[in-house]
């Protein structure tokens, strides 16, 4: 009894890992991608913190949430931020390279360059502040 | 995303729900006990007739008087949670059956679907259930007339700005 217990426990506990590996190496393969196609971009970096930001022009949350989310971050910072929007319509290349699966999705650079975090979907301002303050 | 009266949802209510469910569907997964997941799906089959969250008096009368949980309180339609808690009784009670009939690969795959999708809701801010009642919007059915909060993607959690 006591086996089978001790057994379902480590499985409950590898389905929980396995779920929540899943979402982090997602991730990870996009910030590879991001990384490997930076250059894409940039022909010279901005030595800044970046926000690549990947939108379309039907995406409703992007223009209700994700872009003014953008701007009160953008007014914050001010000139120690780059945006880079990019239409993933105009641009599907871009967005192919860069494995982006949704809009809105933010990726954020540092100032070497480096993709640090991903953001599949909306990313509030305060979420996006956060992840800049450890950049 | 058309102007509409928007209700007060208190949402750590429904996060309390969602930890409830996740608690008990993976305890009754550990400690092999279908009953236990059968009895998720009856508090939340209550809860639904009730049209509350089905562990709503844990949260009301122990998690938020004595300040464990704080209330989250936004405007926002309860009717997409309330379906999202029905999809949730549907696969619970079919697990459930699984369960009792033997079949417990496809039971307990879907108590831990429930118990995954309740972790979405609370752990990343989006309600599945939620969305899928918006898209069924999209499609005039009848019963399903909300359009999410302005400025919210369908299913997930309204933003701060909107707390009443």
């Amino acid at each position: 009894m006591s086996t089978d217990i001790l057994f379902r426990f480590a499985l409950a506990v590898i389905i929980v890992i396995i779920g929540a590996l899943g979402y982090w190496l997602i991730n990870q393969r996009l910030l590879v991608r991001a990384r490997n196609n930076v250059f894409t971009l940039f022909n010279k970096l901005p030595n800044k913190p970046v926000i690549v930001y990947f939108t379309t022009p039907d995406c409703t949350p992007c223009k209700t949430v994700q872009r003014p989310a953008l701007n009160q971050v953008s007014k914050l910072l001010g000139e120690k931020l780059q945006v880079i929007e990019i239409d993933a319509t105009e641009r599907p290349d871009l967005a192919k390279k860069w494995g982006v699966m949704s809009v809105p999705t933010t990726f954020l650079l540092d100032a070497r360059g480096e993709a640090r975090y991903v953001n599949n979907g909306v990313a509030r301002a305060e979420k996006l502040m956060e992840q800049l303050q450890t950049l | 995303m058309t102007s509409q009266t928007l209700q007060k949802v208190d949402h750590a209510a429904l996060k309390a729900n969602q930890l409830f469910i996740i608690s008990l569907n993976v305890l009754a997964f550990i400690f092999n006990q279908p009953w236990l997941a059968a009895f998720v799906a009856l508090v939340m089959g209550i809860g639904s007739a009730r049209k509350l969250p089905g562990f709503l008096p844990i949260y009301k009368n122990i998690l938020k008087p004595r300040g464990w949980m704080k209330p989250d309180v936004l405007a926002d339609n309860p009717e997409p949670h309330r379906f999202s808690q029905f999809l949730g009784i549907v696969f619970m009670t079919a697990g459930s059956i699984a369960l009792f009939l033997g079949a417990t690969v496809l039971g307990w795959s879907l108590v831990w679907l429930v118990a995954a999708l309740s972790a979405l809701n609370a752990f990343g801010g989006f309600c599945v259930g939620c969305a899928i009642y918006y898209w069924l919007t999209r499609f005039n059915l009848p019963g399903f007339s909300k359009q999410p909060p302005a400025g919210t993607f369908p299913g997930m959690k309204p933003k701060a700005g909107a707390r009443v």
